[in-house]
């Protein structure tokens, strides 16, 4: 693990200390992430580099109280997730953290509005979702099911959804995974004005190593280990990236 | 929005909503149907006893005075006391109708309800005369009536048209056991109106007992007082239950309630199977939905409440709109039916605290179930539920490893692992055939059992043509010449009154001459010779009195003090009058006198003959076997609802169990196709496991039919000894019929093998 620069001063919104996830497997141990340790702050756009297998789901799902660690600590603005109980780790899930999925994961029979009005069922402060799909540029496509829509605009619904909580932690998995070059630029340069302008926190998984020039930190991942965290003072623009 | 989500995903797999529905819709509905009719029924029946005062107990008997009356009147617990006379007679007119008659000189108890006319008053002169037989022979108040009791005959001016509580069930001894009205009927007179006033004999006293009795006065302890009271061999103090109006209505209500229990739970149990199989489709086909829901926030209990509001509301809907449709419709059909088999005003149905009960506890276990099988998606962290589930753990039976296994071709290895790996979807599968094979052959052995009771009546039991029914006036000599003029048989029938350790029974006896037309069938239903010596009794009055062949039993004709204490030397079936029967010599030997009551023949009887004072009626066996199978119209209808409801059961479960395996093989039958099968290859796959379980739910279906039209049959009544009767035709029909419904199911579905695009079924999951 090497630091190669030092950021800006900024408030830590999470910290991953000696992180393990294990999985028994009979006589054999398999540790999907092992001594996991990084720090993540307010406001950043951090984009988790590794190929397929290397731990980065199991990060993000750690990250999202999704899933629980086998040991060490993670504490999110102060507070040790370790700890939590179930209905803690859902509490936190509905309050803090908004997902985008690789496949979209939208509810198939419900429309985009509906999908991304679902939220109020869950937490009080949403976003309207007439204003959280205009912003995601859907305003037209508002009462189409999952099914009448194209790929792009469904994982536009779909980070309408994960924003209109206004979570404080925006986690992505893979986004653009299922989608064409330009309409994964969109959804990127959607991420990043997510993160930009709004000042959310985002963290993106990818094995796609072209993102990490967009990112203001940049974690990568193999077998279960972080191999370096990069911070990078200038990010470019996600328009002007290809690959 | 989740209430939406409900909605639209209820609509995505209508079929197997529909079908829960359709389940647990007809279950309620036959469950609350038949039980608001018979609750309905008895209510009505009770409402009517109440008011009209039916007498609790029933004092049968000879010469009662009004000393019997005051002694009767100071036992404790009882009320009211009342003397009657009743007989039996004919009408002048009208057919020779049979007649009901009662003289009382006074109406407190067994009151008459009044439709027209003047209400009964023992000082007015007349006679008042049942509705439905007035109204059915156009007589009016006003009008003439003549009735022949024996040679007497009585002419009276009709005053008023009447039903009594106590006559809301009776049948003439050409009618068997079910009614008709328009040729039997009821007459109330004063004693006045009895041809010698002052020397009338009565034979009946009817007892109210007090409505406030202590714990200690129940009927059976008043009817032991009054037997002590009296301390007179030759009477017979009986209940309701014994009382041939009130017992027979109870015992159809009774069994309505039992038929349409038996209903609900078979159809309700089936709806059960199919909320589990569907739930746990719906809810392992939306793995990565609820995954999602938990990755956004939602709470398990959230989650786990939206899928189970699933089950709850289309079996809260079915079970509701069930009860509702059922109460709307079965009561007053069946009801409706009931109008010319019982004499009860204001039949009509209401709901009960059961039916309410019972529609809350069938949604409630709806709502569990849908609970317990949509549990195992829920379990785990949103990280592994947003995961595709881990394939099924496939494991090699005993069975698949040994050298049989190997020696059976692809499809049928193919269809045994389904069937196993699918063991709930296959067990509802033969839950379904087995509900349709069994009520079709329930209702189709309804209609042999009839026809068996007929025939054996009338045919083996019973072999003469014709029956020549004397009146009080034939003595004995009579009896005899007009028997060696048509070459017959003499017979008499009596009633008698048993008695054993605990129980009390009236039964009949009959006591025949020589001759060849009476046959007697044991317990196995094979001819037997009636003994030379002793008597033989019914195996239904043996089992109700506790007594088997070798014991002794103490009994004595009603009207004769005289007790006998006999040994019983035969045991025998009897389809319709229970009690015994012996040979003339056996019933001289016993000191009584043998006064023939009617002579059977096979020669054709004149019409004329009736009109002999001597003669009371003449009964042809052809016209009774024909009146009896007309008047089954309830029993019919039962049979109906069963045949139609088989046919739905089987159709409805098995078109659910179709498109549940059709989507779950979906993608195999696309491997399948893929690989060059043709379609009509796989069509063949498909229907031999379709074959297999509807074999296999046949066989537990005959058997359970046969189960259940034995409950049917044994529980009928008192009196009536029904063999459960099941033909090869019904066998026949049952597994043709059930095979129809299941394989035309089926061939809707493999039709559709045809349809499945390869590209598309093999497609990744979205």
């Amino acid at each position: 693990m090497t630091e190669k620069k030092k950021s800006k001063k900024k408030r830590v919104l999470i910290e991953f200390k000696d992180v393990c996830k294990k999985y028994d497997q009979g006589d054999n141990v398999f540790y999907a992430l092992k001594d996991a340790n990084l720090t993540i702050n307010e406001g950043e756009m951090v984009v988790i580099l590794g190929p397929s297998g290397a731990g980065k789901s199991t990060l993000l799902n750690l990250l999202g109280g999704m899933d629980s660690a086998s040991s060490g600590h993670i504490w999110f603005d102060g507070a040790d997730l370790t700890t939590f109980s179930d209905n803690q780790l859902t509490a936190y899930r509905a309050k803090n953290v908004g997902v985008v999925f690789q496949f979209y994961n939208l509810i198939p029979t419900l429309t985009a509005y509906e999908n991304v009005a679902l939220m109020k069922d869950i937490k009080d402060d949403t976003t309207d979702p007439k204003e959280a799909l205009a912003a995601v540029g859907l305003a037209e496509h508002m009462h189409q099911f999952p099914s009448q829509m194209s790929g792009g605009e469904q994982q536009r619904t779909s980070i309408a959804r994960a924003v209109a909580k206004n979570p404080k932690l925006l986690l992505c998995d893979e986004p653009t995974g299922a989608l064409d070059t330009d309409t994964g630029r969109e959804v990127i340069k959607l991420l990043q004005e997510m993160s930009r302008e709004k000042k959310r926190t985002v963290v993106m998984v990818t094995h796609n190593s072209f993102f990490a020039d967009i990112a203001d930190t940049v974690i990568r991942v193999k077998n279960g280990a972080i191999q370096s965290i990069v911070h990078n003072d200038a990010p470019s623009d996600a328009s002007e990236i290809s690959w | 929005m989740l209430i939406r989500k409900m909605w639209r995903d209820l609509l995505k797999n209508k079929t197997q909503f529909i079908s829960i529905f359709l389940m647990s819709m007809l279950g309620m509905g036959v469950f609350v149907g038949i039980d608001s009719e018979s609750s309905g029924g008895a209510a009505a029946a009770e409402a009517y006893y109440k008011q009209y005062n039916l007498s609790d107990i029933w004092i049968q008997g000879a010469g009662f005075t009004d000393e019997d009356v005051r002694t009767a009147g100071k036992v404790t617990g009882v009320k009211n006391v009342e003397k009657r006379l009743a007989l039996t007679g004919t009408s002048v007119d009208y057919d020779n109708a049979y007649m009901y008659i009662n003289f009382m000189n006074s109406n407190e108890i067994n009151k008459l309800m009044l439709y027209e006319g003047d209400p009964y008053d023992e000082e007015e002169q007349g006679v008042w005369l049942e509705e439905w037989f007035a109204r059915n022979n156009r007589i009016s108040v006003g009008d003439t009536f003549s009735i022949k009791i024996d040679s007497i005959q009585i002419d009276a001016v009709v005053r008023g048209i009447i039903d009594a509580p106590d006559y809301v069930y009776y049948v003439s001894e050409e009618d068997m056991m079910y009614p008709n009205y328009n040729k039997c009927g009821l007459a109330f007179m004063s004693s006045e109106m009895y041809p010698d006033p002052s020397n009338i004999i009565y034979n009946q006293l009817i007892i109210d007992v007090r409505d406030d009795m202590s714990d200690d006065d129940t009927i059976d302890t008043i009817k032991e007082r009054l037997e002590k009271a009296f301390d007179r061999e030759d009477i017979a103090v009986t209940d309701r239950d014994q009382n041939l109006s009130y017992a027979t209505f109870d015992a159809e209500v009774r069994q309505h309630k039992a038929m349409g229990l038996i209903f609900a739970v078979i159809f309700l149990a089936i709806a059960l199977l199919g909320i589990v199989t569907t739930m746990a489709r719906v809810t392992a086909s939306q793995r990565t939905i609820i995954g999602t829901m938990k990755a956004l926030g939602f709470s398990k209990a959230r989650i786990t409440f939206h899928y189970v509001s699933y089950g709850f509301v289309i079996s809260a809907l079915g079970c509701i709109t069930g009860g509702w449709v059922g109460y709307m419709t079965l009561p007053p059909w069946i009801l409706g039916m009931f109008v010319g088999s019982y004499l009860i005003p204001d039949l009509k149905g209401s709901i009960t605290a059961l039916d309410v009960t019972a529609t809350v506890t069938a949604i409630i276990i709806s709502t569990l179930v849908s609970f317990l099988s949509c549990r195992k998606e829920l379990k785990d962290p949103p990280a592994v539920t947003l995961k595709p589930p881990a394939p099924k753990k496939v494991r090699h039976s005993a069975f698949e490893k040994s050298r049989l296994w190997l020696m059976l071709d692809f499809s049928t290895q193919w269809n045994i692992r389904d069937v196993f790996r699918n063991k709930l979807r296959s067990l509802m599968g033969i839950m379904g055939v087995v509900g349709c094979s069994m009520l079709l052959v329930c209702g189709f052995g309804c209609f042999d059992s009839v026809n068996g009771l007929v025939d054996k009546l009338y045919g083996e039991l019973m072999t003469a043509k014709n029956k020549i029914v004397l009146s009080k006036d034939a003595d004995y000599d009579y009896a005899y010449d007009l028997c060696s003029d048509y070459k017959g048989q003499m017979i008499q029938e009596t009633s008698v009154e048993f008695v054993s350790d605990k129980v009390k029974k009236s039964g009949s006896a009959t006591i025949v001459d020589k001759g060849n037309y009476i046959h007697i069938q044991d317990k196995d239903l094979n001819p037997v010779m009636l003994n030379r010596s002793g008597i033989a009794m019914t195996s239904k009055m043996a089992g109700l009195l506790d007594l088997k062949e070798g014991d002794f039993v103490k009994w004595h004709v009603v009207g004769d003090d005289k007790w006998q204490y006999t040994r019983i030397v035969q045991i025998y079936r009897d389809p319709s009058v229970q009690g015994i029967t012996m040979r003339r010599q056996v019933f001289e030997d016993l000191e009584y006198d043998f006064s023939p009551t009617s002579i059977l023949t096979n020669i054709s009887v004149p019409g004329d003959l009736v009109d002999k004072d001597e003669v009371s009626s003449v009964l042809n066996i052809a016209n009774m076997k024909a009146a009896f199978n007309e008047t089954m119209e309830i029993m019919n209808s039962m049979v109906y609802v069963m045949v139609v409801a088989a046919v739905l059961l089987g159709m409805v479960v098995l078109y659910n169990l179709g498109v549940l395996s059709f989507v779950e093989k979906t993608r195999e039958v696309a491997t399948l196709k893929v690989l060059g099968f043709k379609s009509s290859k796989i069509r063949n796959i498909l229907q031999k496991q379709n074959i297999w379980l509807t074999v296999i739910g046949i066989c537990f279906g005959l058997y359970s039919g046969w189960g259940m039209l034995y409950i049917i049959c044994t529980t009928v009544s008192d009196t009536l000894d029904m063999f459960p009767i099941i033909t090869l035709p019904t066998y026949i029909y049952s597994i043709g019929g059930t095979f129809l419904v299941s394989i035309t199911v089926n061939f809707m579905f493999s039709g559709k093998v045809k349809t499945i695009d390869m590209v598309d079924a093999l497609k990744g999951v979205e």
